[in-house]
């Protein structure tokens, strides 16, 4: 291997590659792919390259393992953990330019996607013959499927339908040597290890995803919803925990406190009253049963204590309903200067003594947390509030999105449930997990990426942090033997 | 440390081969130690739950140890309210959905053998039933994991909560490995509702276009069967289509699925418990007798070339014989006592190329000894092989676990 070339040299190659108008260097060219949506951490990269093929991909990472950089691939950048942010000296990789859609069958249930498709475009393009792709992500009008693959993606239905993980029935990749390798397929059980298994939310670190081989599904035949509002969130995690129990399983049911609603009202304009809790279920499947269903819940929740309950009376109204839910996020900057959101999970059945654990963590710390959460499957999104004006207010702000993460890990849950690790929540993984685990976990990312070429810094704490050993066989990367990059 | 060991007999072996030594840990503590002790003394180790599925992949290149998981079989945590529970690795799956129903739930995993099939070999062998067309397989259900690695270390992935993209995923990555990357102690799973009522209809005699035009049909009429199996009766096909869920949904759907089979001809009836009972149990026959028995995965649109082509040139080998096809995953099984077995491997062979060809697989979950030498239990490895023996290398880099069960000779 050469000595590290320098970014004029390696941009040089990269063009003739994919062609100099798909090749950034400069300073104003840069400056989006400096993070992702997690925007408070930033690093320039030295190149990003758009290449258009499988081929390009191919290419493009073996010239950028030949000058010794570490590759970040990117998708559209939505990420909200830092998963896409650049490391110092670092090529990136944005699949934005491949987004053809290749093969649909609909018989066998799948489509076949190069990695740059927006996620709600694969629905889009198969809703008309009655089919859709399950997942979905707040941001799936603008999230690319390589990213839902890269972080395991999931969304307010994936309670009843699953993750990214299992709508993926097959992947081609790229990995650290330019190979090209085919895994799984439109059948099921390729026999051997389940790759794909460790190829959904493995961050970016194992390879680029050139094409995806996505299940579809059949549209439900109905869906029902409904909109309740309660005192507090006790009487509102009180209804979704009879629901479960009841053995109804909803498509979503989605819950906001007293603040989320406060900032949805103020970005929507929506009607919504002035009330402590609301929650907003979907029912689907066919049309006897979701009524059935349906009519369940509501009286649960009536039972629970719900003050008001709201059917839409068409699908007008129910777009409402869930626009006023999925603006919940950037609604909050309607209410406060700026703010956080956090992933955390807890076992559902905790959901009252958890809101009341934050909302005193919060008040120790002089701050405000609105929250926002999955409820069926207990994923939190705690959003803190805080004025970066203020001095010392975002180190509180953050000390206490970790001390959430924290406590949920406490209470047996997780440090995310959908936004992934990346390079925001890596310190936290020690928390939730021993050295040996996450040794385990590096030795899956070792199999496929033996030098840790692809997207270095995410999802294992330092070794600093974790008491790191090298796995068997394990072998330094040639940047961090050079002093180049700390091992990470 | 108690743990029970002792010497093997021949029931103890795997596929004829034999361990010198059987341990049987007590308890996770006692597992830890168990596989300490195999790397200390660099013996090759197989793992056995229930023993229902050790006919699945190749005889083990070598054998020293038998770890067997029987006496692991606690059930370490249930949280009816999450529906999350954790269950040590060799609890039989029927104690498991026994101690769940007391709160009316359900792990759906139906595999076949389930009073003597392990939680753990369930999720090794990646073993499922006809509910996967509804619920998923092991890989859609499995939450977290605790593990024992080659090198005696004890380590966990995933966690308790249905939601959780923390880390890389090795409780996936162990379905279907086949005690080829570590010794699995316990496994949390997610768990759904009992059903209040369930439904069978039978549909009998079709042809394989007319499985697929009903189960078309349905998907179009947005009708959503928890199992769809058609279970070969001579030249035709016996399609069963069960329903499960609150009384309401179950009776409409099953109604409806009655009149659009009506509609393009076809007879069908709702089956009474003992029917419904005795259907599921030509099912279970094809998947539990027979010295030879083979899974074939394929797509659901090639059920014309399974039912007319693939799985006859298996069954006119086999006497007798038996087939069932799970047509909405695109998956059959096929089971019998050979008649002749140089006319069986030459099917088997004729089979596999026209499955591989096709993009699909066929496996051998079991074979009689005259068929083991002459035709891989896996058929040709993927592309990806390389990516599998990366991974078995780092797991396991003296090749003590399983060596040689698993695909490619892994």
């Amino acid at each position: 291997m050469s000595g590290r070339a320098s970014v004029t040299e390696l941009a040089g190659r990269l063009s003739a590659v994919v062609g100099a108008r798909n090749c950034y260097t400069s300073a104003s060219e840069l400056l989006t792919y400096e993070c992702d949506g997690l925007t408070h951490g930033r690093t320039r990269p030295d190149v990003v390259v758009l290449p258009g093929s499988t081929e390009e991909v191919a290419e493009v990472v073996r010239l950028a393992r030949a000058a010794g950089r570490p590759i970040v691939p990117r998708g559209s950048g939505t990420g909200l953990s830092g998963g896409a942010r650049p490391v110092p000296g670092s090529v990136v990789v944005a699949l934005s330019r491949m987004r053809r859609i290749l093969e649909v069958n609909l018989e066998d249930g799948w489509i076949r996607v190069e990695p740059g498709v927006i996620n709600l475009d694969v629905t889009r393009h198969v809703s008309a013959a009655g089919y859709y792709y399950a997942p979905d992500p707040s941001s799936q009008s603008i999230c690319s499927i390589g990213g839902n693959v890269a972080f395991n993606s999931g969304g307010a239905h994936c309670l009843k339908y699953g993750f990214t993980v299992n709508h993926v029935l097959g992947a081609r990749v790229v990995l650290h040597d330019g190979r090209v390798v085919d895994i799984g397929g439109p059948a099921l059980d390729t026999p051997g290890h389940d790759l794909l298994a460790a190829l959904v939310g493995s961050e970016g670190m194992v390879g680029i995803v050139t094409e995806v081989t996505l299940r579809l599904l059949r549209k439900p035949e109905a869906t029902r919803t409904f909109f309740a509002t309660f005192p507090s969130t006790d009487e509102g995690g009180e209804a979704v925990s009879r629901i479960i129990a009841a053995g109804i399983l909803p498509a979503a049911i989605e819950m906001m406190d007293r603040l989320a609603i406060v900032a949805a009202k103020a970005a929507t304009g929506l009607d919504w009253p002035d009330v402590g809790a609301a929650l907003l279920m979907d029912a689907d499947g066919p049309t006897a049963e979701v009524e059935d269903l349906s009519a369940r819940a509501v009286q649960i929740a009536r039972d629970a204590g719900a003050l008001e309950l709201r059917l839409p009376r068409n699908e007008a109204e129910r777009q409402l309903m869930w626009k006023g839910r999925k603006s919940a996020f950037a609604a909050v900057g309607r209410i406060s200067p700026n703010y956080m959101v956090e992933d955390g999970v807890i076992p559902r059945s905790e959901i009252a003594p958890v809101l009341r654990e934050i909302e005193s963590m919060a008040k120790e710390q002089g701050l405000r947390v609105a929250n926002v959460f999955h409820a069926g499957d207990g994923n939190l999104h705690p959003l803190v509030l805080y004025d970066a004006r203020e001095q010392g207010q975002e180190e509180r702000a953050e000390q206490l999105g970790g001390d959430i993460l924290r406590m949920c890990v406490r209470r047996g849950g997780s440090i995310t449930g959908e936004h992934g690790v990346g390079s925001e929540k890596a310190a936290y993984m020690a928390d939730m997990f021993g050295p040996d685990d996450l040794e385990t976990m590096k030795w899956v990312r070792a199999a496929f990426d033996p030098d840790g070429c692809f997207n270095p810094g995410k999802v294992f704490p330092s070794s600093r942090l974790c008491g790191e050993k090298p796995g068997p066989g394990g072998v330094e990367h040639p940047a961090v033997r050079s002093g180049e990059v700390q091992r990470w | 440390m108690v743990i029970r060991d002792r010497t093997a007999t021949a029931d103890d072996g795997i596929q004829g081969a034999v361990p010198r030594l059987v341990l049987e840990p007590g308890t996770v503590e006692e597992a830890v130690g168990a596989m300490a002790r195999c790397a200390a003394d660099r013996l090759a180790v197989a793992f056995v739950g229930g023993g229902t599925m050790l006919g699945l992949g190749a005889r083990p290149a070598r054998l020293d140890a038998v770890i067997r998981t029987g006496a692991l079989s606690r059930l370490v945590d249930h949280a009816p309210a999450d529906q999350v529970v954790t269950a040590e690795a060799g609890m039989t799956l029927a104690a498991l959905n026994e101690a769940l129903a007391l709160h009316r739930q359900r792990l759906p995993l139906d595999v076949p053998f389930s009073s003597r099939a392990t939680v753990g070999g369930v999720v090794a062998a990646n073993t499922f039933g006809p509910r996967r067309t509804r619920f998923g397989g092991a890989r859609d259900l499995v939450l977290g994991v605790s593990l024992v690695r080659a090198d005696g270390t004890p380590a966990r992935g995933g966690g308790k909560v249905v939601k959780n993209v923390a880390g890389f995923d090795l409780p996936r990555l162990l379905v279907g490995s086949l005690g080829t990357l570590a010794l699995l102690t316990t496994v949390t799973f997610r768990v759904h509702p009992l059903p209040e009522t369930e439904v069978t209809l039978l549909f009998p005699g079709l042809t394989p276009e007319q499985v697929r035009a009903l189960a078309s049909a349905w998907r179009a009429a947005q009708l959503e069967p928890s199992s769809a199996v058609a279970v070969f009766a001579s030249d035709r096909l016996d399609l069963g289509v069960r329903f499960e869920g609150f009384a309401t949904g179950v009776a409409d759907q099953s109604a409806r699925l009655l009149e659009l089979a009506r509609k393009s001809g076809r007879a069908g009836e709702q089956l009474d418990a003992d029917g419904a009972a005795a259907f599921w149990r030509r099912h279970d026959a094809v998947r539990e007798r027979g010295s030879l028995r083979v899974k074939i995965a394929s797509t659901p649109s090639h059920l014309g070339d399974l039912a007319r082509s693939w799985l006859p040139s298996l069954l006119g080998e086999l006497s007798p014989s038996g087939a069932v096809i799970y047509p909405t995953l695109g998956i059959a099984f096929a089971s019998g006592e050979p008649a002749s077995p140089a006319g069986l491997a030459a099917g088997l062979r004729d089979a596999r190329q026209a499955v591989g060809a096709a993009g699909g697989s066929l496996v051998l979950e079991g074979a009689p000894a005259v068929i083991r030498p002459v035709l891989d239990p896996w058929g040709p490895p993927p592309p990806s092989i390389d990516l599998m023996r990366a991974l078995k290398q780092r797991f396991d880099p003296d090749r003590r676990l399983a060596p040689g069960r698993f695909v490619g000779g892994i």
